[in-house]
């Protein structure tokens, strides 16, 4: 068989072919080195990490009321001032206000990073200390989707492949029998939707796949409840002889075994998966970890322990959304909420994959679309005390792999209102995000529509600032 | 005075490689990182002097050794080895150019002066064609090395006139001239014809999207022993005039123009009967509505005839991409972002011309200025979305209006209530509060408290829980859509018009109010023009008038020279003018983009191997005078694309078999079939898969046109809760009935946010970006959505009743649904395994019974809601599932019924049946 043969025969999802018929699995992996689009490949240079969980919070968590604490508001708290700026959206013109963070901030760790007072799991020491706070970053789009794409696939369009895409692109994936890139979802999926995971240009095998925590984890990964195991297996042995004689009347179409070779994948499938999102062979105390005995952490803290399961089977990206960070009113009660509701789960996240010995291995990266405002608009009248958008400051953390421990790089002016201090785009922390698992963005290329494309669009800057 | 400064030197070979290679090299690929900023040097090297070159960088060493281009870091540095500069792929230097800096190097690395210089360059710029190249007039570039710089001509190919070719003689048909003459070249010769029964499935398909039915094929198998040409003459000549050819056809344009029922982004709002677009294009191929007339409609409907619905209609194709403005964007990006999307979708829809590369810089590679990018942009400079009125017209279906408006109405009559309901609790809170403070003749409604300033009055939302604070948001956004909807039943159509910027916010626009002093004199204002700096709108330069792209030389009608690649400035008739430059018969890239596209569904490939790409970086034409002839004959037969299937498919290359006695010595000279030495195999497409297997089951509806449909979709994808700015989409609810929801999938309600995961699973492209051509991938996920699904299931029933009602035997009947499925008779040794099968699943199922399928009439929604940072519930109403008509199930049917169905989800889960020959 010639090389494209080959490539068409291995050309189809999750990776790894076997041989038809039914070998154990694991003999087949012992026996062959993967081959498919999703084999692991090596990187362009030592990496620092091997996987990413990437922790999304959707509408723009505020900076100044989480790791960027700005007393200046203090005193200019509920003062009006107008704007008229062209460049701005309708939204941020106009009769405003400042508003004050309506939280108290403490110093955390041994490094003294700023926190607001609901972060308690996070402020912990031993968790702290592993943080590396970044507050130099700027978005450029004040519109959700337009920015949810631009921080998760670096065109704020949307339609090019997501961080997720690249990466397996890159690297493949350590496991051939699970997707390389798994996404779960908030309550609601994102605005945008399913564009802030697409595989864009990229073929679709690097596309990221939505696993549920509760019910089918993967879309109508098992068939109808009258069709047992025994069914299945009659049927796709027929389904084998017809393909087999298909086969033999085509012998030189090579894309047929590939299809063929798919059908005994997807059965296989069928058992591990479920096997693998079931949580409820973790014990008590690592359930407790997480928050999945506390409703209000319970949702977030599932899907913290998938994460952490998945990466531990080899999976190289998982991006988790936390939604509800739109505080345009009412900031003190819905942050504060959300807080709470992120803050046990990513520290018992951090405790877990360090206690593992994988936290080494493993980037955490925990971000939103952009940042808010240091003011709001008078509306009718009223002062509502929350932020509207702000591309030009955000705050974002990390951790794990490769990233400085105990750190707070860069800052923003004296209202909160515009990164100064090691500022840098998107595309820059897209850059350093893939020099930490050992890829650089300039080579990290595919040729599409005229052009090599990457995943900082035109090339970006490292940030050696957030480097260990 | 010395005679030496007079007469300059004569200049070197060095000097002119220097002026005319090394220098605009350096000035395109280094001075950015390297001399632009001289405070900001990266290495602290600077190449915008020899000095500079000498000195070298942080390193300490000279980046270049006159005389030594191996001692040179410079040379290591270009050729990537040991360093790596231009740091990125996409400027990486050949090894052409490589050689250039290596020769000038070992020359001395001479630095001739600015009068020498430009000397070199003046005599070089008068020559129009030399051995580096051709050098194309154009409006212009931003530099004057862009302006002057040479071309191979084979990369700008397809900016040249048409060759006349002259057909290859000894050929029956022209087009297995041009492909017979290639492969003899290469001393191959084609397939044999394909058999009967492979022909009418591949143009079943290939003209249709639907399988043919067994009665066709016994039929057409018949006449082919009586005359082989004639019966296929008669079948192509059936299937151009079947309705159903207008269905196929226009799924591939909509795809290249990127049809969708909504307009993307956060609220993704419905845009208002685009249907009536989608139906045109159906229309336009039955009718086989003149190409160029195709065009100018498109672009110039409303200016070629406003009080022509049709005309109006048409002009959805300049309403078709991704777009909205809200409060949260700026207006000027708005808009910026509305006429970007059409210059690309113009240049890349009918030139296969990727605007997109020279909106920033002059274009890297074809002959595009970015003025020509300004130039185009400003023809549209005037043309601003709306939705018009326009008279529904006799030809198109209101089937279903009223059923649905009762359907909107219901859900708008829900979110009312409930809205009212919270309104009702609020104000009387409201009352008691100023009753509580002895203020109660103080009370006002809420919109005339919630404007006036001061804090002495009630909270927002006084008297709601935080639970009903979410809700009220989600019912008064209910209302907003739900009202909205209600447009579908006015004769609004997407259209354009021409005036000033008024900047309208995307969830209604309309025709400006003249009444309304303000509009009218926006209006009125007629937009100036300019080059956006580095594609930033904020950032004005040189102005521009309207034009077209000046490097195709071919002119618009304008009689002044200087005019010859203008357009019109006034506010009316610029797209006009731009669409008969567009359509004129002599404009190379309109003709050869048509039917290269043509060509290339045909064949699943183009002769320029990408349709939306004739420039450098496109795949080059394998058949470049194929291409060519096509061209001139499509102009030349009027435009007229049903002449061009005709054309195509009655040669022996759409008619060979995709076997070939020799296909192993083909696959080592030409790996890739593009001399099509045989007929290259293609898997179904998404909605072709689809629609085969509701026509093979007996469910198609074959209605034509009308109103979205709503098929099936995966329930938990249907029901899962999605962001909208500041509530939730609500749910994908199907189509009542079996007859409304199974119909072809041209059909299916499109929304940008929600696409159907079945479909997307074969390879449906994303609405976003123009489709040239479909993906055929195979991935896991096809097998769990084919094999497990509850509607592949389902159709698996459905057949299983249908060939049981047709056949009288198992054997007859697993016959029946085998011929259905892949056109010709199973083996002996297959019916009898699958005779056998069907057996043993009839003792499988008498012991195993399916449940009955029960069907939500309210569901519970949760969401993070932002006012409160916390997770609620609210219930929305399923009206369709209170009254709703499931497919058939298989609780309904008998065990052998089920074991019937396991056969037919085998047969549509077969590679004969997912492939095409």
């Amino acid at each position: 068989m010639n090389q494209t043969a080959m490539l068409n025969r291995r050309n189809f999802l999750y990776g790894l072919g076997a041989s038809l018929g039914s070998v154990a699995l694991t003999d087949l992996l012992a026996s062959e080195q993967p081959t498919g689009p999703l084999a692991p490949k090596a990187p362009h240079h030592q990496p620092r990490a091997k996987a990413v969980i990437m922790l999304f919070m959707e509408g723009g968590p505020s900076h100044i009321d989480t790791f960027d604490p700005k007393p200046k508001l203090d005193q200019l708290h509920l003062k009006n001032f107008v704007t008229e700026n062209k460049k701005l959206a309708g939204m941020t013109k106009g009769n405003r206000f400042f508003v004050r963070s309506p939280y108290q901030f403490k110093q955390a760790g041994n490094a003294g990073i700023p926190m607001c007072e609901h972060f308690h799991h996070l402020a912990e020491t031993e968790v702290a200390d592993e943080l590396c706070v970044y507050r130099g970053c700027q978005a450029e789009s004040v519109n959700h989707p337009a920015a949810l794409f631009h921080m998760n696939t670096g065109n704020s369009f949307g339609g090019d492949p997501a961080i997720g895409s690249w990466l397996t692109y890159g690297l493949g994936s350590e496991n051939q029998n699970l997707p390389g890139y798994v996404v779960m979802t908030e309550l609601a999926a994102p605005q945008g939707g399913s564009g802030n995971w697409s595989n864009g240009f990229l073929p679709p095998s690097f596309q990221g796949t939505p696993l549920r925590s509760k019910g089918s984890p993967l879309l109508d990964l098992t068939p109808p409840s009258w069709k047992n195991r025994a069914h299945q297996r009659a049927n796709l042995d027929v389904l084998h002889a017809m393909n087999q004689e298909h086969l033999s009347e085509h012998p030189h179409h090579d894309q047929l075994a590939a299809r063929m070779e798919n059908y005994e994948l997807a059965f296989r499938m069928q058992m591990e998966v479920p096997e693998l999102v079931d949580l409820r062979n973790e014990t008590p105390a690592t359930q407790s970890m997480y928050g999945l005995d506390d409703p209000e952490t319970e949702s977030f803290g599932r899907r913290c322990l998938l994460a952490r399961k998945l990466v531990e089977q080899g999976v190289r990206c998982v991006q988790i959304f936390s939604g509800g960070w739109d505080s345009h009113d009412f900031i003190e009660r819905a942050h504060r909420k959300r807080i709470r509701s992120v803050d046990k789960p990513i520290a018992g996240l951090i405790k877990d994959l360090n206690a593992r010995g994988m936290l080494d291995d493993t980037l955490i990266v925990w971000t939103g679309e952009f940042g808010r405002t240091p003011d709001n608009t008078v509306r009718g009248g009223e002062t509502a005390i929350g932020r509207d958008h702000n591309a030009e400051a955000m705050a974002m953390f990390f951790a794990g792999g490769g990233v400085k421990k105990g750190a707070v790089v860069g800052g923003t002016d004296e209202l909160g209102a515009k990164a100064v201090d090691i500022a840098h785009p998107i595309r820059d922390v897209h850059v350093t995000l893939l020099h930490l698992l050992g890829l650089d963005d300039n080579k990290l290329t595919y040729f599409h529509g005229g052009r090599f494309k990457q995943l900082s669009q035109f090339g970006g800057k490292l940030i050696p600032e957030l480097l260990a | 005075m010395m005679i030496s400064s007079l007469v300059a030197a004569e200049p070197t070979e060095g000097d002119r490689l220097f002026t005319l290679k090394v220098l605009p090299l350096l000035k395109e690929k280094c001075v950015g990182c390297h001399g632009r900023e001289p405070d900001n040097l990266q290495g602290g090297l600077d190449v915008t002097s020899l000095e500079g070159l000498l000195q070298g960088g942080e390193s300490g060493e000279p980046s270049i050794v006159p005389g030594q281009p191996e001692e040179s870091m410079l040379y290591w540095a270009i050729c990537w080895d040991g360093m790596e500069m231009p740091p990125k792929e996409n400027d990486r230097l050949s090894l052409e150019e490589t050689d250039y800096f290596r020769d000038w190097i070992a020359a001395g690395a001479p630095w001739p002066n600015a009068e020498t210089l430009a000397s070199i360059q003046q005599n070089e710029w008068a020559v129009a064609e030399n051995g580096d190249g051709i050098i194309i007039s154009t409006s212009g570039g931003q530099s004057k090395e862009w302006t002057y710089r040479r071309y191979d001509p084979a990369d700008v190919w397809a900016f040249q006139p048409l060759e006349e070719p002259t057909i290859p003689v000894g050929y029956e048909h022209p087009i297995d001239a041009f492909i017979g003459e290639k492969l003899r070249q290469q001393a191959m010769t084609s397939a044999e014809r394909a058999e009967p029964e492979t022909l009418i499935r591949r143009a079943s398909f290939d003209l249709l999207g639907l399988p043919p039915s067994p009665h066709e094929i016994e039929s057409f198998v018949q006449a082919s022993k009586k005359n082989p040409n004639q019966a296929w003459e008669n079948l192509i000549e059936r299937f151009l005039a079947s309705p159903h050819y207008g269905e196929r056809w226009a799924q591939h344009w909509l795809d290249v123009v990127r049809y969708a029922d909504t307009s993307g982004f956060s609220n993704d709002w419905e845009r208002s009967n685009a249907w009536r677009y989608r139906d045109y294009v159906i229309r336009a191929f039955n009718e086989d509505k003149p190409y160029d007339q195709f065009i100018k409609e498109q672009i110039a409907g409303d200016e070629l005839d406003p009080d022509d619905p049709e005309k109006l209609i048409a002009t959805g194709f300049l309403r078709m991409g991704p777009w909205e403005h809200t409060g949260m964007s700026p207006e000027l990006v708005s808009r910026q972002l509305y006429l970007d999307d059409v210059v690309n979708s113009v240049g890349q829809t009918f030139l296969s011309t990727a605007m997109r590369c020279c909106k920033c810089h002059d274009h890297k590679f074809d002959p595009l200025p970015t003025k020509d990018y300004y130039r185009l942009y400003a023809a549209f400079a005037t043309t601003q979305p709306a939705e018009r009125s326009a008279p529904f017209l006799p030809e198109e279906s209101k089937s279903g209006f009223d059923e649905n408006r009762q359907h909107v109405e219901t859900l708008l009559r829900f979110a009312k209530e409930k809205q009212d309901a919270l309104y009702a609790k609020r104000e009387a809170a409201a009352r008691s509060w100023y009753a509580e403070r002895g203020r109660e003749e103080e009370y006002q409604p809420y919109e005339i408290r919630k404007k006036t300033p001061g804090g002495d009055k009630p909270p927002r939302f006084v008297g709601l829980t935080t639970q009903e604070e979410g809700e009220l948001k989600i019912r008064e956004q209910d209302v907003r859509i739900w009202t909205r909807r209600l447009e579908r039943f006015e004769p609004l159509v997407q259209s354009v018009y021409n005036g000033g910027d008024l900047y309208q916010k995307s969830q209604t626009l309309r025709l400006p109010n003249l009444n309304n002093p303000k509009q009218r004199e926006l209006t009125n204002l007629l937009p100036e023009s300019n080059i956006y700096e580095g594609g930033d709108v904020y950032s004005l330069g040189a102005s521009v008038t309207p034009g077209v792209l000046s490097g195709l030389h071919f002119a618009t009608f304008s009689a002044e020279t200087e005019k010859a690649f203008t357009l019109p400035e006034t506010m009316d008739g610029r797209r006009l003018a731009l669409a008969e430059w567009i359509a004129h018969p002599e404009n190379p890239l309109t003709t050869r983009s048509i039917v290269n596209r043509i060509w290339a569904y045909h064949f699943g490939k183009g002769i320029a191997g990408n349709p939306n790409n004739f420039g450098a970086t496109g795949k080059k034409p394998t058949h470049p005078q194929l291409l060519d002839w096509l061209a001139a004959e499509f102009v030349e037969q009027g435009w007229s694309i049903k002449n061009l299937h005709r054309l195509i498919m009655s040669s022996h290359t759409y008619q060979q078999a995709s076997t070939h006695s020799e296909r192993d010595s083909i696959r080592e000279l030409d790996p890739n079939n593009e001399l099509l030495a045989y007929f290259e195999p293609r898997r179904l497409s998404a909605e072709e898969l689809r629609d085969a297997m509701l026509a093979i089951s007996g469910e198609l509806n074959r209605q034509i046109g009308g109103l979205p449909i709503k098929p099936e979709m995966n329930r938990e994808v249907a029901l899962a809760p999605r962001m909208l700015q500041f509530s939730l989409a609500p749910a994908w609810q199907p189509s009542r009935t079996p007859q409304e929801r199974n119909r072809r999938s041209i059909y299916a309600y499109r929304v940008r946010g929600l696409p159907d995961p079945m479909l997307e699973v074969f390879n449906k492209p994303n609405a976003d970006d123009s489709c040239e051509l479909r993906d055929a991938s195979s991935v896991t996920p096809q097998v769990f959505s084919l094999m497990n699904s509850e509607i592949a299931t389902q159709r698996s029933i459905a057949m299983a009743l249908r060939i049981k009602q047709e056949a009288m035997t198992p054997r007859e009947q697993i016959i029946h649904g085998y011929r259905l499925c892949f056109g010709k008779l199973p083996t002996e040794s297959m019916v009898k395994t699958l005779v056998r099968h069907y057996e043993q699943m009839v003792t499988y199922h008498q012991e195993h019974s399916p449940q009955p399928t029960t069907y939500p009439t309210m569901i519970t929604r949760s969401l993070v809601e932002e006012f409160s940072g916390e997770p609620f519930e609210y219930q929305e109403m399923l009206d369709i599932y209170k009254d709703y008509t499931p497919d058939v199930q298989a609780a309904d049917v008998s065990p052998e019924a089920r074991a019937m169905a396991d056969c037919c989800l085998l047969m549509f889960n077969a590679n004969a049946f997912l492939f095409i020959y």
